[in-house]
């Protein structure tokens, strides 16, 4: 129910929804931390990822000297210690989220991109051209999304570049099923059929009212999505196929810090705490997000 | 009839719908404008009234070929618009324009209100960008918007009454011959109500524009038109000047519509209860036979169920469909008492 | 005044949003008597909507109620919910503008009405549908029986609406508020729903309050009439008199603005520019100044006072309108 009764909206009051009643409905929690805190911490941890390691004092994350391999944490020089071979953790950690985030950025963009491009010609066109390619996206959803993944990775071969294509046989299908969706619902409002007795070509829908009105689902979407893409990055660095070493990525650091997991468990806990707080600013983000757009 | 023809000829229109089945609603197929034919001169008014499921708004849509209808011809200054497509549906397009009964709903939230006048003007490629822009700003200052003031707005702060005008600016952008109004001040406030139909009025007689103004109000589209249509449940039942409908109304359905609306007058007399129209609306998917209206009509005999009346001329201009209607005398002298259904309400007339 | 059944006094609802109060009424007052119907006349902003909430206790917890709502002899204002709860649907009932919404797709007919029924008084599930049947053939649905077992998107709109009666007389209420009730509706339908509203007053000797923009209808129907702007009541009359003596601008510009089907076509409307005033921003004087014909500075500065200034007629204004000389 909106917090504001309708004859009131009408006489262009107030908004029909505001935050106050968006945090009843989420909690506290989500009232207070709203779109600004989580957008807060991920341009921080933007900030440390890309920025940092160009003007700060940040060591190189490889070509360590195996003379200072595995220092133990706040030794000088190296506050969170180094790897196996030497190399900083510090450094690897910054170095390593640059990749994961570079990752994530590249398939969302190219989700909301191809995948939504498709699901919103599809929709738009409707008929045998929107189940043909509705049905053809289906094949790619229908497998999980690791087991893609991985097939794909595998059939590549294991660099950053790949790992980017891999995924996006995952972010483009998802990514088209909400633009779809989104533009079947702005396909059947007045202002649509009013440009269309305007004379307005196809191609103008479709890019001046059709994407405007579903973009914000979209990025909402994609931005809810980064965190699974991280992980599933992850996964595939564990498995090998993902950043080859000795390019750190959060992941491919979990995965070699597992076999010394007791004598040193920060190998794989720094990285698993990073990817963590990373992945749940951007959840709270996609949620802040589509708390505030979803009412307007 | 002026010369030339009428502007819009609408013959024998058709359009119907598939219902799938969902619930208790049966699947089939909807016919919900059947057979409906009448013509539009330049520089008229035509009022079409109905209830819910009466199709006037699917007639609408119909004319603009939006979707094209099942069959019947659209005549547009003599073009059949069915027959049209591609390059020369666009051409025709240009002369008619529809403003819905959304405000909001018929504005794209994103655009700015610059930029929603301009859109048809930028599809009919009607000249460089400062001539696109001059004529926005000519068309917000018709309709009474300062383009100072609300060239840069968005649609969600604009009141309905805003809104509405910025719809009917987008609808002149390109000086149409006609624009059908469908319901287009339903939504607003009494007062807003009546200053836009003040300008609709206004933009009328200043820019010699046609009319055809779709509303469920009997009183409002009287109160702009030349000539009332009324239709019920896919077919046109009657139609003729507006103040022959008003005093001397000729289908049982129209009086019915008439003894209806509230009268804002408490010491008219009151309508004797049971004067109202009786039963519901017949489903649409499965329309009686013969007169649609029959199952509701107090005057209802065997042959309405067996034969369906056509539309027959029964008074200077003035048609209806109805084996049994109200007044059978042609050429009623003006003053004369309006026509009762079996003692409905009306205010005696005045001498005008 | 033991005579009323309602008794509104110096009503004021205020929202809080974004660090803004938005008064949505501003001091209404007004009384409702057994039997008798008072239409509630008010365009969008005017405060119509939230004065019947504030009655039936439905305002969100946003909302800041004072003043006196006085329903026999009870304050509603501050009442606990759940003696709010008893209150409502026994004492005081509300059918709503859209039927659509406010019926439960997802339940039977029956179900609906019989949820009603149980929920104030303590009767079996075949007793509460024995009730269910009497009230839907009170409200005169055809086929009733069989509109039991149905959904309501089986119903047309003036059936669901009828149901929708059906269920705020469950509990045979002594007051019920139509809000918009019938604005939904068709022109025709619209005429039979307040017959029967009018039928079932009749029968049940029950108060009716009409919620509208309608002023036609609270003609038609209304004894007696509270018009509103902007979260004030400005003038308030029996029917007959208020038609007769408009004293309110406001009032005069509503009625004027009605097209009437005696108007010659093409005529011009009487139409007033502007549009209501925006709620967040209180200004001192009278809230109708900007449109008002018979505005002054006195108006701009000094909010005139609601009262009765002739026998059973109140108004706010400093320059009400003068009779009409008949043509």
């Amino acid at each position: 129910m909106a917090d504001l009764p309708s004859d009131l909206v009408a006489a262009g009051v107030a908004p029909a929804a505001d935050e106050a009643a968006v945090a009843r409905a989420g909690g506290w929690w989500q009232g207070r931390l709203g779109v600004a805190v989580p957008a807060a911490m991920v341009l921080f941890i933007f900030g440390l990822c890309f920025i940092w390691p160009i003007i700060g004092p940040v060591p190189p994350p490889t070509g360590g000297n195996i003379l200072n391999s595995s220092l133990p944490a706040f030794s000088p020089g190296h506050f969170l210690g180094t790897d196996a071979v030497g190399n900083d953790e510090w450094s690897r950690l910054l170095y390593g989220g640059r990749a994961s985030l570079e990752i994530a950025l590249a398939v969302q963009a190219i989700g909301i991109v191809v995948g939504g491009l498709i699901g919103a010609i599809a929709a738009y066109l409707g008929g045998w051209r929107d189940a043909t390619m509705m049905r053809v996206l289906d094949v790619f959803i229908a497998f999980p999304g690791l087991v893609l993944a991985v097939a794909i990775a595998q059939g590549l071969g294991p660099s950053e570049l790949h790992t980017i294509w891999a995924l996006s046989f995952f972010s483009v299908p998802a990514s088209a099923r909400i633009s779809r969706a989104a533009t079947l619902r702005v396909r059947e409002e007045t202002f649509m059929t009013a440009a269309r007795l305007s004379g307005t070509s196809t191609p103008r829908m479709l890019f001046g009212h059709i994407a405007p009105n579903i973009l914000p689902q979209l990025l909402t979407y994609a931005l809810l999505g980064m965190g699974i893409i991280m992980i599933l990055e992850g996964a595939l660095s564990f498995v090998g196929l993902g950043v080859p070493p000795p390019a750190p990525s959060w992941g491919n650091m979990i995965a070699q810090g597992q076999s010394t997991l007791s004598a040193t468990p920060r190998y794989v806990f720094l990285p698993s705490a990073a990817l963590f707080i990373t992945v749940v600013s951007f959840n709270l983000l996609g949620e802040g997000l589509r708390a505030r757009w979803g009412s307007q | 009839m002026s010369s030339g023809g009428p502007l819009l000829d609408v013959r024998h229109l058709v359009q119907e719908f598939e219902v799938r089945a969902q619930g208790g609603v049966r699947s089939g197929v909807v016919q919900a404008v059947s057979d409906v034919s009448f013509s539009l001169d330049k520089g008229e008014t035509l009022g079409l009234v109905g209830e819910t499921g009466s199709g006037k708004s699917t007639l609408a849509r119909s004319i603009l070929q939006a979707p094209r209808p099942k069959s019947g011809e659209v005549l547009f200054e003599g073009v059949d618009l069915v027959t049209l497509r591609g390059r020369e549906m666009l051409r025709a397009r240009r002369q008619m324009q529809m403003v819905f009964q959304d405000p909001f709903g018929s504005l794209d939230p994103k655009w700015s209100v610059t930029r929603i006048v301009e859109e048809p003007l930028i599809a009919f490629r009607t000249g460089a960008r400062d001539e696109r822009r001059r004529r926005v700003t000519e068309v917000l200052e018709l309709v009474g918007l300062d383009p100072g003031r609300y060239a840069d707005r968005r649609p969600r702060s604009l009141s309905g009454g805003q809104a509405q005008r910025v719809a009917i600016a987008r609808a002149l952008a390109l000086d149409p011959a006609l624009i059908i109004y469908d319901e287009a001040v339903s939504s607003l406030d009494v007062l807003i109500r009546a200053q836009v139909l003040n300008l609709l009025e206004r933009l009328r007689s200043e820019l010699s524009l046609t009319y055809l103004f779709i509303a469920h109000d009997l009183a409002l589209v009287k109160q702009v038109s030349d000539r009332v249509a009324v239709m019920y449940l896919g077919k046109l039942v009657e139609i003729g000047p507006a103040e022959s409908l008003y005093r001397e109304p000729l289908h049982p359905y129209t009086v019915a519509l008439l003894a209806s609306i509230p009268n804002p007058d408490p010491t008219a007399p009151r309508a004797p209860a049971g004067q109202t129209i009786h039963g519901e609306p017949p489903s649409p998917i499965d329309p009686p036979s013969g007169c649609r209206f029959r199952t509701r009509c107090p005057r209802a005999q065997d042959v309405c169920a067996a034969e369906e009346p056509p539309l027959r001329k029964l008074a200077n201009g003035h048609f209806a469909a109805c084996h049994f209607p109200v007044s059978r005398d042609p050429l009623q002298a003006a003053g004369r008492e309006p026509a009762r259904l079996a003692g409905g309400h009306h205010d005696p007339a005045t001498t005008n | 005044m033991s005579e009323s059944l309602l008794d509104v006094s110096d009503l004021r609802v205020d929202f809080r949003h974004d660090r803004q109060v938005v008064r949505a009424v501003d001091g209404l007052t007004y009384s409702v008597r057994r039997g008798q119907t008072v239409a509630v006349i008010g365009e969008s902003g005017s405060g119509k909507t939230v004065s019947s909430r504030a009655v039936m206790g439905l305002l969100p917890p946003t909302a800041t109620v004072t003043g006196s709502i006085r329903f026999e002899d009870t304050e509603m204002v501050g009442l606990a919910e759940k003696a709010m709860r008893r209150h409502r649907g026994r004492g005081v009932a509300m059918v709503f503008q859209d039927p659509t919404r406010s019926l439960n797709p997802t339940m039977r007919v029956g179900a609906q009405i019989r949820e009603a029924i149980q929920t104030h008084e303590n009767t079996s599930r075949g007793g509460a549908q024995d009730r269910a049947l009497e009230l839907l053939e009170l409200v005169r649905l055809p086929a009733a029986r069989e509109r039991l077992e149905q959904y309501p998107h089986q119903l047309s709109g003036g059936m669901r609406q009828r149901v929708m009666i059906a269920i705020a007389l469950a509990a045979s209420p002594k007051l019920l508020i139509a809000d918009e009730a019938t604005t939904a509706l068709d022109v025709t339908t619209q005429a039979q729903i307040m017959e029967l509203l009018r039928d079932l007053q009749q029968r049940l000797g029950m108060a009716l309050i009409m919620i509208s923009h309608d002023l036609g209808l609270a003609a038609s129907f209304a004894d007696e009439v509270v018009v509103m702007y902007a979260g004030r009541a400005v003038e308030r009359a029996p029917t007959r008199k208020l038609f007769a003596h408009v004293r309110m601008p406001y009032t005069r510009a509503l009625l004027d603005a009605i097209p009437r089907l005696e108007n010659a076509s093409h005529s011009q409307l009487a139409a007033i520019p502007g549009q209501p005033p925006n709620l967040a921003l209180r200004e001192p004087g009278c809230p109708f100044t900007p449109r008002c014909p018979n505005a002054t500075d006195q108006c701009r500065e000094h909010a005139p006072a609601f009262a009765e200034h002739e026998p059973d007629h109140e108004w706010a204004c400093w320059h009400p309108c003068a009779d009409e000389v008949p043509a």
